[in-house]
């Protein structure tokens, strides 16, 4: 797990080198895979969980939704830790992936 | 008012009796954390809190853990397993009940599950076969090439559990059978293509009509337990449980039971012990079940005589912990894994009595096994967990039974799979970092690693398709996909997304017997 969550850390850095302002689904997914996935699905969440599913919402939402959970304006014991942990840069990664995956 | 009053006064009385009788109150929760525990972790920690295929709960193993970090374990999950996030599903006191529940709870005697109790277990959903469409209701040219996926689910339980079939040659699903809890292992029924049976990680099995996608009949064998065979004639099916520790031998065509088989024995410590029940497998060789008594480490060999009360040879002394197992040779000589002593024995089922033992790796786990023919010799595949510094697949010559290689490969591995029409061998590796999401392919002639694959999720149990042209393999969990990939060129040509999938099963298996091995092996076992 260390060493895929650092390779999403290269594959995200590589890809803000090469152009600082667009977001790169694949770095989106590493993060989607190793943080969102447990509950949200990698691409849908289970059918039996109460977890809402993330595939083909907004992009714009889901990055103020997150940033709203990092700085605990919108209060969620498990999403304020969760998005805690995610940079600005991860933030427009994982809402660049989910954004784009068909529902 | 009225009920305002009624609530009131049971509340008052519920306040008193807790006052006067806080044991009978504290055994009423106790009673509703069992259930709580039966309802959503049993399946996979055991009926009996003794574990299967996640750790067994109970005072003994969660002695001294801190309850908050268990608490945060059952809310979030644990990222590198099947454990799944309650958070939401159960409440934050069901949660706390459950920690405090498991910390003092021993683990519990076998619970009874008698031959009456299947019997009585026993549910048709179709109740007149003659209704059902007499071939496929789905194109398909051969039924070989169904493909069926035990789709766990998230949670082992509810609307994600089911079997999945697909279409081998088009990678479209032609159907789905919900199972109520997760699906295990599916077989084939090899006198008859239409008939498939599922056996859960509950132990019910489904017979499963393929041509309608329909589930006909099903019956709960025991609690847990992945053992299940089908006989040639297919007309037996046998299971064996984990717990309670038996075994039973059904007709296949009504799923009633017929016997159950009490599993104890010496072990080759000399140790008198019942037994969990391993693989159990039917052979094309003769009208037998052979099945493994994991802790006694023996084989029995029950011959299909019913008129005879289907009788039992015992063969001892085989290994400690065994599991699972091939068969080569026609079906005549059966490839057994021992977990404890890291060996595979190979046990001839006509002298019904053991051949040799071979070094595999450590605490091997053959799966459905691989066998291939190259070049004049016939080479067995075994995978391991490979719990120690040593990781490697073992290859055996089935024919002189040594040992010809132990090939490194990057992980420890679960499951080999293998077809006479496709170049490599392919292993999952199961290690619990990021290798976890990669199959490595064996060639077959130069049995060293060529390529890996990364596949993502937790990827496991690769399987070929009946014409090999394919290899499918499971994401697993938090990868919630099957991709298959061209066994040549090894590109990946198809997705079919399903929560959790874990064993794939060809129907080709009925007639190549072990994956690996070209269907002309088995005609000199007819």
């Amino acid at each position: 797990m260390r060493i895929f969550a650092l390779s999403s850390v290269l594959i995200a850095s590589l890809a803000v080198a090469q152009s600082a302002s667009a977001a790169s689904i694949y770095a989106g997914h590493a993060i989607a895979a190793s943080t969102c996935a447990q509950c949200h699905g990698v691409t849908t969440p289970s059918s039996g969980a109460p977890f809402p599913p993330l595939a083909g919402r907004d992009a714009e939402y889901l990055k103020s939704a997150l940033k709203q959970y990092r700085d605990k304006t919108r209060v969620s014991d498990i999403m304020n830790n969760i998005a805690g942990s995610l940079s600005d840069n991860d933030i427009d990664n994982v809402a660049a992936y989910y954004s784009k995956l068909k529902p | 008012m009225k009920n305002t009053k009624k609530l009131l006064s049971q509340s008052v009385i519920a306040g008193l009796t807790a006052l006067v009788l806080p044991l009978a109150v504290q055994a009423k929760s106790d009673d509703n954390m069992h259930q709580l525990y039966q309802d959503n972790c049993a399946s996979c920690h055991g009926a009996d809190h003794g574990g299967y295929l996640a750790p067994a709960l109970n005072a003994d193993t969660l002695k001294g853990r801190s309850p908050t970090a268990l608490r945060s374990l059952i809310m979030t999950g644990s990222f590198d397993t099947l454990m799944p996030p309650f958070y939401g599903r159960l409440t934050d006191d069901q949660i706390r009940g459950l920690v405090s529940h498991l910390q003092k709870t021993p683990k519990l005697d076998n619970p009874a599950w008698t031959i009456d109790d299947i019997k009585s277990s026993l549910k048709v959903y179709v109740k007149d076969e003659s209704t059902l469409p007499d071939k496929p209701t789905y194109e398909i040219n051969s039924m070989d090439d169904v493909i069926g996926v035990a789709a766990r689910g998230k949670y082992g339980r509810g609307e994600g559990s089911k079997a999945v079939f697909i279409n081998s040659t088009t990678h479209k699903q032609i159907g789905e059978v919900p199972t109520v809890t997760a699906a295990h292992i599916i077989d084939y029924n090899p006198a008859n293509p239409r008939w498939a049976y599922v056996k859960t990680d509950t132990a019910e099995i489904y017979k499963i009509d393929l041509y309608s996608m329909k589930a006909v009949r099903s019956v709960k064998t025991g609690f847990n337990g992945p053992g299940m065979g089908v006989s040639r004639d297919g007309k037996y099916i046998m299971a064996g449980s984990f717990v309670p520790h038996n075994a039973v031998i059904l007709d296949a065509d009504t799923l009633e039971p017929l016997k159950t088989f009490e599993l104890e024995g010496v072990d080759p410590d000399g140790k008198m012990v019942t037994s969990d029940s391993g693989m159990v497998i039917g052979t094309p060789y003769d009208d037998i079940f052979a099945i493994a008594l994991e802790n006694a480490g023996q084989v029995w060999v029950v011959d299909l005589k019913k008129d005879q009360d289907f009788p039992v040879t015992k063969i001892t002394d085989v290994g400690r912990h065994l599991h699972d197992a091939f068969l080569t040779h026609n079906g005549r000589k059966l490839m057994i894994a021992s977990y404890d002593d890291s060996i595979v024995a190979a046990i001839d089922l006509k002298d019904r009595k053991i051949i040799k033992k071979l070094e595999a790796g450590c605490v091997p786990h053959v799966g459905g096994g691989s066998a291939v023919k190259v070049d004049g010799r016939t080479l067995g595949f075994g995978t391991n967990f490979g719990d120690c510094d040593k990781t490697v697949v073992s290859v055996w010559d089935l024919d002189t039974m040594e040992v010809v290689k132990q090939i490194p490969v990057s992980g420890g591995t679960e499951s080999p799979a293998a077809h006479a029409n496709a170049p490599y061998v392919a292993v999952d590796i199961i290690s619990k970092d990021r290798r976890a999401r990669t199959v490595q392919l064996i060639d077959k002639k130069t049995l060293e690693v060529v390529k890996t694959l990364d596949v993502g999720g937790h990827a496991y149990f690769p399987e070929y398709s009946a014409d090999g042209k394919f290899l499918y393999v499971s994401a697993g969990y938090s990868g919630d996909e099957v991709v298959v990939y061209d066994s040549n060129s090894l590109k990946k040509v198809a997705s079919v997304r399903m929560e959790s999938p874990a064993g794939i099963f060809s129907h080709g298996r009925v007639k190549y017997m072990t994956r690996g091995l070209s269907p002309d092996e088995m005609e000199g076992a007819k």
